[in-house]
């Protein structure tokens, strides 16, 4: 079955057309690495896929719902981490975590969350607020929010940026075992080496164009 | 159930997060403080004055030192891209906003508490009688404040000058909010007869559900792009 499909892409702001007529087709249990130099529009198409912003033109399909029409679906059956870690300072691991859970209808129990939290490596610095953790620790933190949630499709903008050498390998372990488990994963990055043995699809984004799409990119 | 969920979640993150920064209560509550001394020392000789502008310089206190409260209400989410995780969550978007009401109810209210009674010391104001009325009269206000505030506060927040235009934006439309509290204020604190003022409470009563109902249903498209 199909999970995320994209239909000629376009995304303009102003005269300015960052997307030209895109297409991408990623099937569930796949995983498609999206390559491109800065200002590509990688961003803003994982953004258009997330329902953040609206494409000026072309269809988007989620598990073959409509992501504008049935937008609430759509994004129940996902999740986007970002550049951003959607993190509260004020608040401790447990915390953010429990509260990105609530507002995606989901209540894990404590254990689960702290088994979470041990896996992605933060389980000791779980009561500590965020405002004292390093940017990797807010990404293993963002990661246990996607363990957390088991969206079907994920998307993933640099997922390997500010991760230690043990955090890119959970972070590869996890795109593996999504994708195993039958999730398709697309993930924006500049880093071919870590996403390219994970990949089924490979394409490169450049000035708004999707120029090569290559299977097993592995 | 889900909807008052999402709800829930909004105004516990807001109130430990404001509990634990205290960020947004005390530059309110300072800013509230300075507007209540000014008025008070430029007052002190003319007490006659003072009694007859009081309703004003309450709800002229209350009112800038709420647009402090809901400009910051917003201007949190912006951190680390929260704003987006909201957005791209499921389920309405008007639990997201009345979590945001409440919250925002909530700190405007506890600044009104706190600072209510430095009203009384320093204007020497006679509330026993009218407390109930008066209670009545600020939780109308703060709502109908806090219910179109928060709208505006979700508009400009991704707006650069956004300090400047939530006020220019917000402060046109709660006019009738403002003269409704001053003019039910203003009658409670004379000792007035309740059937006298009781018409501005009615047309609080009003704006409160029109502002609600209105911003509820708009939130959810300034929510989505």
């Amino acid at each position: 079955m199909i999970a995320i499909s994209g239909q000629e892409i376009s995304k303009s702001y102003g005269h300015y057309q960052v997307l030209h007529e895109v297409s991408i087709q990623i099937n569930q249990g796949e995983c498609f690495a999206l390559f491109g130099p800065n200002g590509a529009g990688k961003t803003t198409l994982l953004k258009i896929f997330a329902t953040l912003s609206r494409p000026t033109a072309g269809q988007i399909k989620i598990l073959g719902r409509d992501a504008v029409k049935e937008k609430d679906m759509v994004r129940a059956s996902m999740m986007f981490l970002a550049h951003g870690s959607y993190l509260y300072d004020e608040l401790n691991a447990i915390e953010n975590l429990q509260f990105a859970m609530g507002l995606r209808h989901l209540t894990p129990s404590l254990r689960s969350i702290a088994s979470t939290l041990d896996r992605v490596g933060i389980g000791a610095f779980s009561g500590m607020k965020v405002r004292n953790f390093s940017a990797g620790m807010k990404k293993r933190l963002n990661l246990a929010k996607a363990m957390l949630a088991q969206p079907h499709v994920l998307l993933l903008d640099e997922p390997f940026t500010a991760l230690d050498d043990s955090g890119i390998a959970l972070m590869q372990e996890y795109i593996v075992e999504r994708v195993t488990n039958g999730g398709a994963v697309l993930m924006s990055t500049h880093d071919r080496d870590k996403a390219a043995p994970l990949a089924h699809h490979a394409g490169v984004l450049s000035q708004g164009i999707l120029k090569t799409v290559s299977s097993k990119a592995g | 159930m889900g909807f008052f969920k999402i709800m829930q979640w909004v105004v516990w993150k807001d109130l430990l997060t404001e509990w634990r920064s205290r960020e947004t209560m005390s530059s309110m509550f300072f800013f509230a403080l300075i507007v209540i001394l000014v008025f008070s020392f430029s007052f002190s000789m003319d007490q006659q004055a003072a009694q007859e502008l009081i309703a004003g310089i309450i709800w002229v206190a209350f009112a800038f030192t709420g647009m402090i409260g809901l400009g910051k209400s917003f201007a949190v989410e912006l951190q680390d891209d929260c704003l987006n995780y909201l957005q791209g969550c499921p389920g309405s978007k008007g639990a997201l906003y009345l979590g945001k009401v409440t919250a925002n109810f909530a700190f405007m209210f506890a600044v009104e508490v706190i600072l209510f009674p430095m009203f009384i010391v320093l204007f020497n104001l006679n509330v026993i009688e009218e407390f109930h009325i008066l209670l009545l009269i600020f939780l109308m206000a703060t709502m109908g404040l806090s219910a179109v505030g928060t709208l505006f506060s979700a508009l400009t927040v991704q707006i650069r000058a956004r300090e400047v235009m939530l006020p220019i934006l917000l402060l046109p439309l709660v006019v009738p909010v403002m003269i409704a509290a001053v003019e039910a204020t203003k009658g409670a604190l004379s000792g007035d007869s309740f059937a006298l003022y009781r018409q501005w409470l009615e047309l609080l009563a009003i704006f409160d559900a029109v502002f609600m109902v209105v911003s509820f249903w708009m939130f959810e498209f300034i929510m989505d792009e």
